[in-house]
């Protein structure tokens, strides 16, 4: 019995193993800068949406109509790929000498100097960027509405006392639209998560990418078969994680609901 | 002063004046302009025609008619923050509680002393009578509390004139009183007021002008006396006649 725990537990703590469990962290890397990053967009695009000036306008709801059509997988692996050719591009249009570019053999980049080699570190921040753009563009459209739902009586008290424009949007109108924003940001936050299981579309050795590896038929030829294919075993750790990842998120934004609704919403009395 | 909505011409030529300390009440029934009229003196509304003077400098405006704008925010931001103004429907902060409500503008705008304007602010709250509440939020208050946070709020950033826009219409009226009884304090203090409102009885107690508005222009303008008392207008006597009926 206490062989069997002994076993058990070496097994489970071996090299494999442990880097499994060390690749939870670019999952909830990348769900929290993602999150962060939408919420900055979307700011970012429903102000824009909301400018006086049309061109401004137009990128806004250029932004927030086109990005939110495109399936997340595709700009997955559109953009960071698009975006390391683009900084390549840059770099071969500065550095390469005509010699280099002839003395290259490869089709790109133009001249061995300007290879930009990506680690885990870059691509997790590369996908962390492109689930901001992409889920940005859904905070765009929640932020936006919510901004429209702040009355207009109070932006035009603080107009009447003197604020400037920027001052009625950030310490009126961005303060009070979080009560109207949390239900439809919890929703993007949680497609963000879910979309989190796509990190190994990029390179990145991630929570699914190990449970894959390590659930499949085992055979060392000094042991002979270690396990069968155990990989529903495995898929099952990480339904146990997003499901209580889910539920953390819940009780997060039950919090962060009565913290933005204080005076605005009528059950937070003090 | 003139100023239309579309083709719908609200204000149709309007021209008035007040003195330091003086009280203008401005009545009318609904539709005669007499909100547009103030709201165009913080230039919440920009009046196609016309301009506005706070003492002797004019608010700077460009274009013409409909497409009339602010010039110069800097200088219409210095204007609003020595203005005044009590809404019909409060339009308190509904996120910060009463006390930052009335010293937001004054730290934010006038960007004052936080322990000065605190001490003050504490002491406009106690003045209108709910020095208790300084830590409710607006939406724990009655209305007619609401209200006389939102005139403590008005006078913590020492307005050089109150504007009160109808701000008892949107109050019951048991709540009416109180606001009202406040608003009689400052105009005894010798503040300079103006005020839209539809009680005749209280325009005619505060008020040192009374001006009547209709279809956009000032029918009959006087002191309370003359405009109640020996009233001219054929139309300001069916207008008064139908107030006190109501």
């Amino acid at each position: 019995m206490t062989d069997d725990i002994a076993y058990w537990f070496s097994y489970l703590t071996n090299g494999k193993h442990l880097t499994w469990y060390a690749s939870f962290q670019f999952t909830i890397f990348a769900a929290l800068m993602g999150g962060a990053l939408a919420v900055v967009f979307g700011l970012l695009g429903a102000t824009l949406k909301n400018s006086r000036f049309l061109p401004l306008r137009l990128i806004g709801t250029f932004y927030s109509s086109i990005v939110r059509g495109v399936p997340d997988v595709l700009f997955f692996l559109f953009f960071p790929l698009a975006f390391e050719q683009g900084v390549e591009w840059l770099v071969a249009s500065q550095i390469c000498s005509p010699e280099a570019i002839a003395a290259q053999t490869a089709a790109w980049p133009p001249c061995k100097e300007a290879n930009w080699f990506l680690g885990t570190t870059e691509y997790l921040i590369l996908a962390s960027v492109s689930l901001g753009l992409v889920y940005g563009a859904f905070a765009t459209n929640v932020i936006h509405g919510a901004l429209r739902s702040v009355p207009n009586g109070q932006l035009e008290a603080a107009r009447a006392f003197g604020m400037s424009p920027g001052q009625v949007l950030w310490r009126i109108q961005i303060r009070q639209m979080w009560v109207y924003a949390l239900p439809g940001l919890s929703n993007v936050w949680m497609l963000i998560v879910k979309a989190t299981s796509l990190l190994s579309l990029l390179q990145i050795a991630d929570i699914v990418l190990w449970a894959d590896r390590l659930g499949a038929p085992n055979f060392l030829p000094a042991v002979g078969l270690v396990h069968e294919d155990w990989r529903w075993r495995y898929y099952l750790v990480l339904f146990v994680f997003y499901i209580l990842v889910t539920w953390l998120s819940e009780r997060a934004f039950e919090a962060i609901m009565r913290r933005a609704g204080k005076g605005i919403l009528s059950e937070a009395r003090v | 002063m003139h100023k239309s909505f579309g083709a719908l011409e609200v204000l149709r030529g309007i021209s008035f004046s007040a003195r330091e300390g003086e009280v203008i009440s401005l009545i009318g029934s609904s539709g005669s302009g007499k909100s547009t009229l103030l709201r165009c003196i913080n230039m919440l509304e920009v009046p196609d025609g016309g301009d506005v003077l706070i003492d002797g400098e004019p608010i700077k405006l460009r274009g013409t008619g409909q497409n009339r704008h602010i010039a110069d925010e800097a200088q219409i931001r210095r204007i609003r923050s020595e203005l005044g103004m009590v809404f019909q429907s409060f339009n308190l902060w509904a996120h910060m509680t009463i006390l930052e409500n009335v010293m937001e503008a004054p730290l934010v705008v006038q960007g004052r002393q936080r322990a000065e304007v605190e001490a003050e602010a504490r002491a406009m709250l106690d003045k209108v009578g709910i020095g208790s509440k300084t830590d409710a939020y607006p939406s724990q208050l009655s209305g007619g509390q609401q209200q006389r946070a939102a005139i403590a709020r008005a006078l913590c950033i020492n307005p050089r004139v109150m504007l009160f826009d109808e701000p008892t219409s949107a109050l019951d009226p048991e709540l009416e009183v109180e606001v009202l009884r406040v608003i009689k304090v400052l105009a005894d203090e010798g503040r300079s007021m103006v005020l839209v409102t539809h009680d005749m009885e209280f325009a005619r107690s505060v008020s040192d002008k009374v001006i009547f508005l209709h279809h956009g222009q000032i029918e009959e303008e006087g002191t309370p006396d003359e405009v109640f008392g020996a009233t001219k207008s054929a139309r300001l006597k069916q207008f008064l006649n139908a107030a006190s009926h109501s």
